[in-house]
């Protein structure tokens, strides 16, 4: 059943530059999904088209079958959201923060609530203000899960954290996901944290998806293949065998020869690496944040 | 928990066949015995900070192979196998963890001797080492 539905959204800058050009997927309930991406690639726009905060100009984006800009209340109160520049009024009291959320949800979890501050160390009497980077972003954290959000929107959540923070944070994500089966949608660099995270990947270039796909089955369908350079003979006719290819997604030129991003297991691809005559090719496993990158180097 | 997993993202191998491997390589191992009982999906999820149900798909692979026993309501057991299937596993276990390497080796084009006398160097300090501590 689908929770979060994007379906052929468009969104420009003031500029007229496109920044979602025809973006469509569907979040269905239970999925952990991680929303990947270059700096610019569009995740903040369409997460703020998910919380309702701008319009698409084409298209339609819902949350539980409702459009977040028509019915903002009833589409807020069954979400969480944490961003990276997400901000709290500074001269109120974690308390008082914590009272607000409380007078507007009302499945909030006070023992929760009181539970997370104690691990994160906080207590209600603390001003915002006074807070530092990654204790603010556990308030926000600590105020987008304790009313139990059938979704949770993450934008970048552990953004200039350190690694303590980072774990914490997706402790209290995995804790979500365990006690009340939430969806979640978030955006990461960390591709650490996403494969914890998520089962499946979407990954926006340009304006568009480029890759939605289960994050294992990728795993396991991609690998590395590297043919070593020989020191004599034409090494351009090398290059254009491996990427005439068809399983071939990428070749670049490294120290130790050439290397191939093709779609088959590695023992798949050692066999293309024999039909291709290359004998001596030795084919690895890839891992995630190389798989991206090449996947999206290799579309420019 | 007896049992010891350690999931390490970005090694290219997914989440749920670490866990898968680890707990495979445990019970040849017999760290783990039969009848132990498995933690449960949300504390093995928790524990190493990963989606539930990334567990469950690996618990649930185990089951599929009948490494691991389901009772309804209670922790996952594993299961009783006889010797000769145990010490099958292992060989089996030794296959997998040798094969990358035998790979490597072939490349580097040393001769079976070379090798097999580097790998009972190599036995031998982990025996020392062991030994010592």
């Amino acid at each position: 059943m689908s929770v979060l539905k994007f379906h052929d959204v468009r969104r420009a800058y003031v500029s007229g530059k496109n920044v979602l050009d025809g973006v469509s997927f569907d979040v269905n309930k239970g999925e952990v999904v991680g929303l990947l991406g270059r700096n610019g690639a569009g995740k903040t726009t369409l997460v703020r088209l998910a919380m309702g905060m701008i319009a698409p100009q084409g298209g339609e984006v819902s949350l539980f079958g409702m459009d977040p800009r028509s019915q903002p209340l009833a589409v807020k109160r069954r979400i969480g959201y944490v961003s990276e520049d997400q901000i709290l009024p500074g001269f109120l009291a974690i308390g008082q923060v914590l009272q607000l959320h409380r007078e507007l949800f009302p499945d909030w979890d006070d023992l929760m609530a009181d539970e997370l501050l104690r691990r994160y160390g906080l207590e209600h009497g603390r001003r915002i203000k006074t807070l530092s980077k990654g204790q603010a972003r556990q308030v926000a954290l600590l105020c987008a899960v304790c009313h139990k959000p059938e979704v949770l929107i993450l934008d970048e959540p552990a953004g200039g954290l350190d690694p303590a923070a980072r774990r914490d944070f997706l402790e209290t994500s995995i804790r979500l996901l365990n006690e009340s089966g939430s969806t979640i949608l978030f955006s990461s660099h960390h591709m650490g944290d996403v494969e914890r995270m998520a089962g499946r990947a979407v990954m926006l270039h340009d304006g568009k998806v480029l890759v939605d796909d289960d994050l294992d089955a990728m795993q396991e369908r991609f690998s590395l293949l590297i043919v070593p350079h020989v020191d004599a003979g034409p090494e351009e006719d090398r290059r254009a065998r491996l990427s005439a290819h068809p399983d071939c997604l990428a070749v670049r030129d490294r120290l130790d020869g050439w290397h191939i991003v093709i779609r088959r297991t590695p023992d798949g691809a050692l066999a293309a690496a024999a039909d291709l005559h290359f004998d001596d090719a030795r084919a690895t496993v890839l891992g995630l944040e190389e798989l991206f990158i090449e996947l999206a180097e290799g579309q420019s | 928990m007896g049992i010891i997993i350690v999931v390490q993202p970005q090694s290219g191998v997914p989440v749920y066949r670490q866990i898968i491997e680890q707990i495979r390589f445990q019970i040849a191992g017999g760290v783990v015995r039969p009848g132990d009982e498995l933690p449960s999906t949300r504390a093995l999820s928790s524990h190493l900070g990963v989606n539930p149900m990334t567990v469950s798909k690996a618990y649930a692979s185990l089951e599929q192979d009948g490494v691991l026993v389901r009772r309804p309501g209670k922790p996952l057991l594993v299961a009783d196998r006889d010797q000769e299937t145990v010490i099958e596993s292992r060989r089996e276990q030794v296959r997998v963890a040798l094969a990358p390497a035998v790979t490597r080796i072939r490349q580097l084009g040393l001769d079976d001797e070379t090798v097999l006398n580097i790998f009972r160097e190599l036995i031998k300090e982990a025996k020392d080492e062991e030994a010592i501590s």
